[in-house]
């Protein structure tokens, strides 16, 4: 009996599975991202405005906190999609697949640290009595700083690296036999776009239409793993054959 | 014939031309660190003048940004290389080559990461008008403080690459299909690194750390551009390890 049950548990999810899940998390980290972007920093920061900044973030303190753990589930969600995307492009192109894994994991930890500069304002702002040597406006100038330190690490830094590896993601589709090629182009563009993010004044021009491609290329994605999956046996057959 | 497309397609590249292309990844980081601390860092930050610093920034700005850039592309090329390493030196040793990567990848994190606070110094000198409640010294002084900031974040991720080097180098010493002198210089640079461990040692000892670190990143690049790796030993090694197909 204990024989019998033992090689069910021990054995591996689909590959379908596995690319549903991923597309679960794709699309949790996609929401997470969302909300955090449109409902809470902007509506709550203003750009160049010190002061009405502070106000907004004091007054929506729960708001904004809600924003943090709103982005630490983002950046949690988009290191288990990368886990899972690093066994389904294996059979692929092992070295790409952990080339493509090391660039998302330094993005997601740069981008986890982020965070730190989304919660600076809330110590800045707090009242506390040993801030006092400040002006109330130089705290929430330091604030804005802080927050400009934020945008400056998620998105010049962390986007780069997703950058890369979207671009990675995007070849690994184009040379697997399970996932249309369409998605591979997608998400190449998508990845050469935020790979663009190395020069600001290059990406202040190219506003909002920088936006479109990592748009188009990540929710479509998102989509076929959700609906789709992968093909099982071309998966299968492409495993057998990298020897794994 | 479709069997043979599937085939070519999903193969591997072979120990040789993999340890070629680590070996460019690994140029280019050395080339772009080289170039955006000795050219863009090195010329525009005056250690301990706030005023000449941001002075140099702000005349500079395509220069400084454009240091930001090459920063990162350095950092994309270090975790690429350490990424293809650690498959390289894998038959020499899985283990000691997973904890290499691991490490190396954590002082790749550590420095991208400080490097927001290299490009911080063009926001607080922007002359953003919310930032008129600081005085200009003030502000000048934050800039500067930003500078040092990344570059003690610098300092950590050095010691990381220290460990990085050292096993990596005891690994290239076991190896069969790398001269044994290039894990020995790797090593000297690794222990060079960790004087980091105590930063003003680090400070005190860069020229000659940065100099036998240089030494030995050079010697093996060039090993691996020119002569590649010996690709039926690397094979015999793989096979022997067992680990040629996991």
């Amino acid at each position: 009996m204990n024989t019998l049950e033992l090689p069910e548990r021990i054995a591996e999810a689909s590959p379908r599975f596995k690319a549903r899940i991923a597309g679960v998390f794709y699309l949790l980290t996609i929401l997470t991202r969302m909300f955090v972007e449109i409902l809470v920093r902007n509506r709550l920061v203003v750009s160049d405005d010190a002061a009405a900044t502070a106000t907004n973030i004091m007054a929506h303190e729960s708001i904004w906190q809600w924003g943090f753990a709103g982005d630490i589930i983002a950046f949690a969600s988009y290191i288990a999609l990368t886990a899972l995307l690093y066994e389904l492009f294996r059979p692929v192109n092992r070295s790409l697949s952990l080339v493509g894994t090391f660039f998302s994991l330094v993005a997601s930890v740069v981008q986890a640290l982020s965070s730190l500069f989304h919660l600076a304002p809330l110590i800045l702002l707090g009242r506390a009595a040993y801030l006092r040597v400040f002006t109330d406006e130089q705290l929430q100038a330091l604030a804005l700083v802080f927050l400009r330190l934020r945008a400056a690490a998620y998105h010049n830094i962390g986007l780069v690296f997703f950058g890369f590896y979207c671009l990675l993601v995007g070849i690994l589709i184009l040379r697997s036999n399970f996932l249309p090629r369409i998605l591979g182009v997608l998400m190449a563009l998508a990845g050469l776009s935020y790979v663009l993010f190395l020069s600001p004044p290059l990406v202040r021009s190219l506003q909002p239409y920088i936006l479109v491609f990592p748009g188009v290329g990540q929710i479509s994605l998102t989509l076929w793993l959700l609906v789709m999956g992968v093909n099982c046996q071309r998966w299968k057959e492409q495993a057998s054959i990298a020897g794994k | 014939m479709r069997t043979a497309g599937m085939m070519g397609r999903a193969a591997e590249a072979s120990p040789r031309s993999k340890a070629r292309i680590t070996g460019v990844f690994y140029l280019v980081t050395i080339l772009t660190g080289v170039f955006a601390q000795g050219f863009v860092s090195g010329r525009l930050v005056v250690d301990g003048d706030a005023a000449a610093t941001a002075a140099n920034i702000l005349t500079h700005g395509s220069l400084f940004q454009l240091g930001f850039a090459v920063y990162l592309i350095e950092m994309a090329c270090n975790v690429t290389m350490t990424a293809l390493f650690y498959d390289l030196l894998k038959p020499a040793g899985r283990s000691v080559s997973l904890l290499a990567a691991f490490l190396g990848l954590a002082g790749c994190v550590i420095k991208t990461f400080s490097r927001v606070f290299f490009i911080a110094p063009l926001f607080v000198l922007g002359g953003a008008h919310y930032l008129n409640v600081f005085s200009l010294e003030q502000l000048q002084a934050l800039a500067l403080l930003f500078l040092k900031v990344n570059d003690r974040g610098a300092a950590i991720a050095l010691v990381f690459f220290g460990f990085y080097a050292l096993l990596t180098g005891y690994l290239i010493v076991r190896s069969n299909f790398l001269p044994r002198i290039l894990g020995v210089l790797g090593i000297l640079g690794g222990l060079g690194w960790l004087s980091f461990l105590y930063v003003p040692l680090g400070y005190r000892l860069f020229p000659y750390t940065a100099a036998l670190a240089l030494l030995g990143a050079l010697s093996l690049v060039l090993w691996l551009l020119v002569v590649g790796v010996n690709e039926q030993r690397w094979r015999e090694q793989a096979s022997a390890a067992g680990n040629w197909r996991s």
